[in-house]
């Protein structure tokens, strides 16, 4: 360092006055802005960066489309499912044949499935669910939340206490960027009413993960689904069937040969 | 109307039920049998192809295991192909109809267990498709398919389907019962 960079940071001289004065003043700047909680979200957000270096924000993340698919989008079956978390039936076709799908034939590349949120009015717990699924999602956790909520259904449909099994099925680090995320969720969240009806009415747009959900609920009521779980099998890009209820592994695997032939 | 005449309404009805019943039992069967996939033709690959989807919608009243509903959707549609034949063509028309009015209660009875469950399936009773399973449906069997089985299962019995001629070659009354 020389001579005139000590003398401007020794205090002496209008240049080292003048670097006095900027270091203060850009030290107050960092002080107002790490300390403004009053501010609106995007504000805030902003100054998070600064001041405390977070992760991405809010606003970064919203902008990210979740993804809550299992396989290569090149396989020559695709499925894509409706589901809701809270729905038992669904629970059943999870436990009993994604499973097994996902390990045998979408690791082998023979099917590629598409998961999309249908969370029922009936059940409760179902759209808050869908929330952390899919802010799960954004940070690459879907799967292992997926299987949280299926795993541990009847607890959390019991309280509505999501947050215990997403926390768990996470590094923490994973479930801070979650949280980050789920802390606007504050409105009730997006639910399946009557076909047409806006997801977002009750919910509005300050969860960044509801448009998502609410995709999710209008491509539902556009391909005609009813009930949950419903899948739709296309081949080859062709739609096959569409189908509600549950169906073994077996015999959905039995169905999946006569096309893969 | 005298008698000869009411034999006659009788073996007219009798024939048109069990056309009728007959081609409902095929239309079912060609609706399981039928190509699923697009631009396919007929082939042993693509029934085999629609046995296995009509299997999933069997599959789906979570009514038997996963084996048997396999095997049931691989017989079923046959034994709907074979029954409409039998029907439409008349032949032992008592015990046709009777396995019938069997069939058709069991299929009954399969969507009133799958609908008192809450399950929100498709029958799969004409192919793939169609609205969840519920009164409609139920009604459309109960009140509809399963009075002409039974209708036909009594004609069989009280209505003699040939007309009788006496020695002299003239035609008698028909017998109301037996035959």
């Amino acid at each position: 360092m020389n001579a005139d960079a000590n003398r401007g940071f020794s205090g002496g001289g209008q240049f080292g006055r003048a670097s006095q004065v900027f270091v203060a003043l850009a030290l107050a700047g960092l002080l107002v802005t790490g300390t403004s909680s009053a501010r609106p979200p995007q504000a805030t957000a902003k100054s998070t960066v600064v001041a405390h270096k977070a992760p991405p924000t809010k606003a970064t993340i919203a902008t990210t489309a979740p993804t809550k698919t299992y396989g290569s989008p090149n396989a020559p079956i695709k499925l894509e499912i409706f589901t809701d978390y809270q729905c038992p039936i669904c629970q059943v076709f999870y436990e009993q044949t994604l499973r097994y799908m996902i390990s045998d034939y979408v690791a082998s590349g023979k099917v590629y499935v598409v998961h999309h949120d249908f969370p029922l009015v009936m059940h409760q717990y179902s759209g808050q669910a869908a929330r952390w699924a899919n802010a799960a999602a954004t940070v690459g956790e879907f799967e292992a939340v997926e299987a949280a909520f299926y795993n541990n259904q009847a607890a959390w449909t019991a309280d509505g206490n999501l947050a215990k099994y997403v926390v768990a099925a996470m590094p923490k680090s994973d479930f801070d960027r979650v949280q980050a995320i789920m802390k606007d969720c504050t409105t009730p969240a997006p639910q399946v009413t009557t076909p047409g009806a806006d997801p977002l009415a009750k919910s509005g747009t300050s969860c960044p993960v509801d448009q998502y959900i609410a995709k999710d609920i209008q491509l539902g009521n556009q391909d005609g689904v009813n009930a949950t779980p419903t899948f739709i099998i296309y081949h080859n890009g062709q739609k096959i069937t569409q189908s509600s209820g549950n169906v073994s592994w077996p015999i959905l695997k039995q169905f999946f040969d006569t096309l893969l032939k | 109307m005298d008698a000869q005449s009411r034999a006659k309404s009788g073996r007219i009805l009798l024939i048109l039920g069990r056309v009728a019943l007959g081609v409902i039992f095929l239309v079912a069967a060609w609706s399981k049998l039928k190509p699923v996939l697009p631009g396919q033709s007929w082939s042993v690959s693509s029934v085999e192809t629609s046995l296995a989807m009509f299997a999933m919608g069997v599959d789906s009243y979570q009514m038997v295991s996963s084996g048997t509903a396999s095997t049931i959707a691989h017989v079923l549609p046959f034994f709907e192909l074979v029954l409409g034949l039998w029907l439409t063509s008349g032949i032992g028309l008592r015990i046709s109809s009777l396995i019938s009015t069997l069939a058709i209660c069991a299929f009954i009875y399969a969507m009133f267990s799958a609908w008192r469950r809450g399950l929100t399936i498709n029958c799969g009773c004409f192919g793939q498709g169609g609205p969840p399973i519920g009164p409609k449906e139920m009604m459309r069997d109960g009140f509809i398919f399963l009075p002409l089985s039974i209708a036909l299962v009594v004609g069989s019995f009280v209505v003699n389907r040939k007309p009788q001629s006496s020695s002299t070659g003239e035609a008698i009354p028909v017998a109301q019962t037996g035959g």
